[in-house]
């Protein structure tokens, strides 16, 4: 076991929120990625050890999901939805300028490790059209310009948590619906923030 | 007539409509608290079957009949689809995350109803803030004994665990959630056996829609009959449509159905953005065949809407003007189902792609003259005779969904697709 | 149990089994629906889409997978309507788009069901006008398999049988939707026991074997079904050549034995047929002591004179024999004449010191078949690791475990590969095996769950050896407490191909043809120790003590020595005459398995050189020897065998067809088994050895064929991690094993499953250190 004892812990909690270990597969390839910011081939084996399957069929639920990148994932992934709402509303316009702005091609992550960008399908964010994630933490109402001088803003500061709320207030524009109160949680890296991966963050 | 169910206290109280402390101030979990105390799980059913609530996931199946289908072997899990992925749907995130206790009491009661002692909310991995607020919400909940152990002193015991997806629409679709929520690949499942009979680690499982479950507190607070008296028959009770597209005034609006299309489109979301003219809407999500303006007089209800050869789906309305590159939106929608097929049977993994390749070529201004009846005929071979509801020669309807958007150009617009294919082309190659 | 149900299939009204699958429905009553994904020995995924038919119902007609489909009463099914015709053109149309139509370069080409069904249904010409889908290829994904990703249409029947059938899920589905593709995880390549099995039911030229590829097209290849002679299961192949050359060998789908899977060892095992190293010329002795070729008659007249000779000077009791397991039944009933009949003696047997009592294989109690595990509630494991040692019947173990839901009680002194599936494992020492007997038998402490199964009946116990150290009487013992269980069926089993067949032609000391009682003469044990007194003349028959006996280091009398047998082997090398069999697939005859089924092996290929028939050979000894056989052939020696009580209704014409197919199943016989009592605790101070056999060993058929001999097994002494951290042994590090015949030094290799104060070594992998339980280990200074 490769994991340090506090990873292991939470492997193991997530491991007994479940009846059948199995079902833990999918949580503990977020704890491998989290731990190793990406999906590499040790973390598919070290789920492999806990859920007793062989590698080869973790990496077979791990492949067929987007959000697991095998591989080193950048800092950043830049998610950029193209779906019909977003389309209508130029999300194709909004990937070319965040493409651009960092240099790296949709699809592709750049040779520094900083950015992953990536044309998403739906991400739930229809009536704030074209919406963007970083680290899937979400801002709508996005527009090429916004998202030129969010990737800028995340290269310079290099913020160690991205979150939600406070990239709305810089960077977006018009929302699905009313949020509520601001909450200064972010993800800490290309993992969806969620208490028990590890993967969330106070956001300074 | 009451108008409002699921949206009243983040309305009131934007600022703290999620938390337990507002939702205990606004009456909630009092009905859980009648419920354990007065009812049996039996009249809980009977409350639900009489509401005539119809699931608001997409396939509009009635929840109470469902319910009836659960089978007795033990443990039985109730599974919440939070998996909110149609494009154009995004009202189960706002209940995620403004009201997550009326979900949780919805929840609780309905596992009482069910004799379920451990429940699932799946959330798109997509929605983490959700994930966030339910399960602060969930946290909230156990330490003010409304879940755990002998809740208020019943001596029902109920646990919740959040699960999140990874990116694959295909989980919103039961058995393949199922699969995934197994740690499997979301894979559709054959049925039968529906979950019902064998879910969940092959046991009697229900998978209900985040906003059917967020009714049910209502519903018990007030009767089955009540719920029943509100809408058409047919489409009862209140629903939360999410508008988006070329409108005015994007967002989620929680309405009473039977309004026209023209009311909601023109009055509810505002209206054509830019005072543009409409070209034609989608009615129910991406998988729904597109209606056009000479239907803007047909109310707004599920059969209604299945009349016209379409659906109203997950409650996902697509408004698109008068300036819309059709086939650019077709091929988005087409696109969507070629990457989220799950690839596991033939004529949706190939023909998906193949579908998105021929739009692809025809903006790209290489179409050929028999590109039209190829994706005709390419479309029938996933989904034969072209009829609605469809059939299929695939496993689960992913398939036939790529066929609404790519029928609905050639049959509402098959001059602008053929307009974009060069002419005096050679035949053939 | 199932009811005869009336459906309609395209305006025809026929019978089917209520409950049946309709795509079996209606193949059984002549229409073939085409398909691809549907295997009849695995669950129905309905994938693919080819099989889709209409089927009437209340609410119209509804396209629905045959394959997934269950008949029931006064079902309307129409297979040939436009409809259905469209929808499976158009799935064919669908499968092809991106499939590289490389027919010409593919080793499919020409049996190839896509193929076929694109002959007969498929679109005239490609509308899918774009570039296909690439990948690289072909992938290696074993030493034995190779994968081409372009042509594999995704019917997922190599990752459902890995998972369902073999259990070493190590391919999978990768990536999603279009981009779905089959593979391996990067550094865990395919390595099962049994992945030629996927090979032989891809329905398209995705997987394709090493030892097959490029070699032949289908239609130049001759065949003939055959029985594998790879060990005691007796999986029936079919043997296909093409230029007097075996080519391949292919599962044929039996429901008695082998359900069309084989092992990769019975697969590719034929390769040894063809190794330079076949003997082709007979071998003397010269006068400078080496072995020079020579001719079939100077040959012959050599053993001939020998064996005279030591009849003469101490009588035909000092003449013994070794063999015959690996022959077929006519061979060594023509060996078991030559040694009783012919010569007088009776020291013969086919056992090789590591089987079990040759009344306990001929007639163990409550004798069983392998079919019996269809209705199994509950199944005993108490013997070899039947995936290294009996694959396909662990398969079949596997099957009635996993599918039809038997309870599985395993014991063993280490984990074996049916482990995993096991609802109760026992462990213990070797030399412990009669108190744990005990034990189990009362069901005490531990024990009791694992017994309270057992007592739910009908029980299949699979009894034989767990390893070469292990006392032979323990796997009687445990026969014989089997027997005594709730509608018990008993397999004492051994791996030897035809050990059971040379033991009913009386090839042991205590059994004459037939399941005879006789004076029972030495066995294989007796025999070897008696090379350097009184047994003064050896005949070996595809026999080597030196390699394969666990404590025998002598394989040659101190007179005269002769060796009959495919490969000059150790033993060979020492024998004063050697002379060159033809081994399977070039011979005509009949084996017996572990049930006691006789099946038919038959002739394809001439063998290389002079190389001839055992039962010429033995014939011409014999008449050599004075004793002239009327028609020495293997026809009439069958004839022979025909009149022997078990084998009363058994000819050759009676197994190459019909019913045949599952062979003839021998029972009877004089013989009855008295098991014994438990055997009393071994010596309970120091290490314990388990000798076990791996499947990829040094044996002929691994070590001479080029695919296999490259997966043999390194050598390494196992210990349990605790028994090595106070050893002072580290993995991976040379450790000092002695035992009680001589000393080696090998790798070290952790075992968490072997009891405390058991050390597993895997036999003939070169390491030979004697069979007795007791040894030493220490780390090399």
């Amino acid at each position: 076991m490769s994991w340090p004892s506090d990873v292991r812990r939470r492997a193991e909690e997530i491991i007994a929120r479940y009846p059948e270990v199995r079902s833990a597969v999918m949580p503990l390839l977020y704890l491998a990625m989290r731990q190793d910011g990406g999906l590499t081939l040790d973390g598919m084996r070290e789920v492999a050890g806990y859920t007793g399957l062989t590698p080869v069929r973790v990496e077979s639920v791990a492949s067929f999901y987007s959000m697991y990148k095998r591989g080193a994932a950048g800092r950043y992934i830049v998610s950029v939805c193209t779906s019909i709402s977003c389309h209508l509303l130029g999300g194709e316009n909004v990937l070319d300028a965040v493409a651009d702005e960092t240099g790296v091609p949709s699809a592709e992550t750049g040779t520094d490790g900083m950015f992953s960008i990536e044309a998403v399908e739906c991400i739930g964010a229809c009536g704030g059209a074209p919406a963007v994630q970083v680290n899937y933490e979400l801002i709508e109402g996005v527009t090429p310009d916004a998202g030129r001088r969010l990737c800028r803003w995340l290269a310079e500061e290099q913020p160690e948590v991205v979150g939600s709320d406070h990239m709305q207030a810089e960077f977006g524009g018009i929302r699905s619906f009313d949020w509520g109160p601001a909450e200064p949680v972010g993800a800490i890296g290309p993992v969806p923030a969620f208490g028990p991966y590890g993967s969330a963050g106070e956001v300074s | 007539m009451t108008d409002r169910i699921l949206t009243t206290r983040m309305e009131a109280h934007p600022g703290d409509s999620h938390t337990l402390t507002r939702y205990e101030a606004t009456g909630g979990y009092a009905t859980l608290r009648k419920t354990l105390a007065e009812m049996t799980p039996e009249q809980v059913q009977e409350e639900v079957e009489a509401a005539n609530l119809r699931g608001r996931g997409g396939a509009n199946f009635p929840c109470g009949v469902k319910w009836g289908f659960l089978a007795p072997a033990e443990p039985r899990y109730l599974v919440i689809n939070g998996d909110e992925s149609e494009p154009g749907t995004f009202k189960d995130r706002q209940l995620l995350e403004r009201d997550p206790h009326q979900l949780i009491e919805g929840i609780v009661i309905s596992s009482y109803a069910l004799d379920v002692h451990h429940v699932f909310i799946y959330i798109r991995g997509e929605y983490p803030r959700s994930a966030r607020r339910v399960q602060r919400a969930l946290d909230e909940a156990y330490a003010a004994g409304y879940l755990g152990d002998d809740i208020m002193g019943s001596g029902f015991s109920l646990d919740v665990t959040v699960h999140l997806g990874a990116g694959a629409y295909i989980c919103g679709e039961e058995t393949a959630l199922l699969n995934s929520l197994e740690g499997r690949r979301g894979e559709p499942r054959l049925k039968p056996p529906f979950p019902a009979i064998e879910g969940l680690y092959s046991k009697p499982t229900i998978v209900n829609n985040v906003e059917t479950i967020s009714n049910i507190p209502w519903i018990i607070a007030n009767g089955g009959a009540a719920y029943d008296a509100i809408g058409p028959e047919g489409s009862r009770g209140t629903r939360l449509f999410s508008l988006s597209g070329h409108v005015e005034r994007p967002g989620n609006y929680e309405i009473v159905m039977g309004m026209s299309w023209r009311k909601l489109i023109y009055e509810v979301a505002g209206g054509v953005r830019d005072g543009n003219g409409l070209k034609c809407w989608i009615p129910g999500g991406a998988s729904a065949p597109w209606l056009t303006p000479d239907l803007l007089d047909e109310p707004v209800t599920i059969d209604d809407t299945g009349r016209l050869g379409s659906m109203l789906g997950s409650g996902a309305v697509v408004v698109m003007d008068e300036t819309t590159d059709i086939v650019a939106a077709a091929l988005s929608i087409t696109r969507f189902f070629a990457h989220e097929s799950c690839g596991l049977c033939t004529p949706c993994r190939e023909g998906t792609t193949w579908l998105q390749r021929i739009l692809e070529r025809i903006l790209a201004g290489q179409g050929r003259e028999s590109d039209l009846d190829l994706l005709v005929d390419v479309c029938d071979n996933i989904s034969p005779g072209l009829r609605w509801p469809p059939a299929m020669t695939t496993i689960c309807p992913l398939g036939p969904s790529v066929v609404s958007p790519i029928m609905s150009i050639i049959t509402h617009f098959k001059d602008e697709v053929r307009a974009m294919i060069p002419q005096g082309e050679p035949a053939g190659v | 149990m199932s009811e005869r149900v009336k459906i309609t299939i395209d305006g025809r009204q026929v019978e089917a089994e209520s409950g049946e699958l309709l795509i079996e429905a209606a193949q059984s009553n002549g229409t073939y629906i085409p398909r691809f994904c549907w295997h009849r020995r695995m669950k129905p995924v309905g994938i693919c889409r080819m099989c889709l038919v209409e089927v009437e119902g209340p609410r119209g007609t509804m396209l629905t997978t045959s394959c997934t489909t269950l008949v029931g009463d006064g079902m309307v099914v129409h297979t040939k309507s436009d409809t259905v015709k469209k929808a499976q053109e158009g799935v064919l149309e669908f499968l092809l788009i991106n499939h590289p139509l490389d027919c010409p370069v593919c080793d499919r080409g020409g049996e190839c069901p896509l193929q076929d069904q694109t002959m007969s249904h498929g679109p005239g010409e490609s509308r899918f006008v774009e570039e296909k889908r690439h990948f690289e290829k072909p992938l290696p994904i074993s030493d034995l398999v190779l994968l081409d990703r372009e042509r594999c249409i995704l019917c997922a029947r190599c990752t459902r049988f890995s998972d369902e059938i073999s259990g070493d899920p190590l391919i999978e589905f990768i990536d999603r939707g279009n981009h779905t593709q089959i593979n391996t995880f990067p550094d865990e390549p395919f390595a099962s026991y049994f992945s030629g099995n996927t090979v032989q039911i891809c329905p398209v030229g995705a997987l394709t074997a090493t030892p097959y590829r490029f070699r032949a097209r289908p239609w130049d290849l001759e065949a003939v079904e055959s029985t594998c002679a790879g060990c005691a299961v007796g999986c029936r192949v079919s043997v296909q050549s093409s230029q007097n050359e075996i080519l391949r060998l292919l599962g044929v789908d039996v429901e008695a034995t082998s359900h069309g899977w084989l092992c990769d060892k019975g697969r590719f095992g034929f390769q040894h047929l063809a190794a330079p190293e076949r003997l082709t010329v007979p071998l003397i002795r010269g006068k400078d002591g080496e072995l020079e070729e020579a001719s079939w008659a100077e040959a012959l007249d050599r053993a001939a004179t020998g064996i005279r000779r030591v009849v003469e000077a101490h009588g035909p009791s000092a003449v013994a024999g070794l063999g015959g397991a690996r022959s077929t039944n006519e061979e060594a009933f023509a060996f078991q004449r030559l040694l009783r009949g012919s010569i007088g003696t009776p020291h013969l047997d086919a056992r090789m010191g590591d089987s079990l009592d040759a009344v306990l294989l001929a007639a163990a109690p409550n004798r069983g078949l392998i079919g019996d595990l269809e209705s199994a509630k509950t199944v005993l494991v108490w013997g070899p690791d039947l995936k290294e040692e009996l694959p396909v019947l662990y398969l079949r173990v596997r099957r009635a475990v996993t599918e039809l839901g038997a309870r599985l009680v395993v014991v063993h002194p280490r984990a074996t590969g049916l482990d995993p599936v096991a609802d109760h494992v026992v462990r213990y020492r070797p030399g412990h095996g009669g108190e744990t007997l005990t034990r189990l038998g009362a069901g005490d402490g531990e024990l009791a769950a694992a017994r309270a199964a057992l007592g739910e009946g009908p029980v299949v116990a699979v009894v034989g050896r767990t390893g070469l150290t292990e006392d032979s009487d323990l796997a009687g013992a445990v026969a014989g407490f089997a027997a005594g269980l709730p509608e018990a069926s008993v397999l004492a089993v051994s791996r030897r191909p035809n050990l059971y067949g040379a033991i009913d032609m009386g090839v042991a000391p205590d059994l004459g043809p037939g399941r005879s009682p006789v004076r029972p003469g030495r066995d294989a044990d007796g025999i070897l120790e008696g090379l350097g007194s009184d047994i003064r003349a050896l005949v070996l028959l595809g026999a080597d003590p030196v390699a394969d006996h666990p404590s025998g280091t002598a394989g040659a009398a101190t007179d005269f020595t002769l060796s009959i047998d495919l490969f000059l082997t150790d033993s060979g090398r020492a024998a004063d005459v050697v002379l060159p069999a033809a081994g399977f697939a070039e011979v005509e005859g009949t084996m017996t398995n572990l049930e006691g089924r006789v099946q038919k092996v038959n002739r394809l290929v001439s063998p290389p050189g002079q190389a001839r028939p055992a039962t010429d050979i033995l014939a011409d000894l014999a008449a050599r020897l004075g004793d002239p056989w009327t028609d020495p052939s293997a026809s009439a020696l069958a004839g022979e065998i025909a009149e022997l009580a078990p084998y009363g209704s058994v000819s050759w014409d009676a197994l190459d067809w019909g019913r045949g197919r599952d062979g003839i199943v021998a029972r009877g016989g004089d013989a009855t088994y008295v098991a014994p009592p438990p055997p009393p605790p071994g010596n309970g101070n120091g290490l314990t050895l388990h000798l076990g056999r791996v499947l990829y060993d040094l044996g002929t058929a691994v070590a001479m064929g080029p695919s296999l001999a490259k997966l043999a097994q390194r050598p390494a002494l196992y210990l349990h991690p605790d028994d090595a951290s106070s050893l002072g042994v580290i993995a991976g590090e040379r450790v000092k094993v002695n035992g009680s015949a001589g000393s080696a030094e090998v790798d070290a290799a952790f075992d968490p499953s072997l009891a405390l104060g058991t050390v597993y070594l895997p036999f003939n992998l070169g390491v030979k250190i004697g069979s007795d339980p007791a040894v030493t280990v220490g780390p090399v200074s």
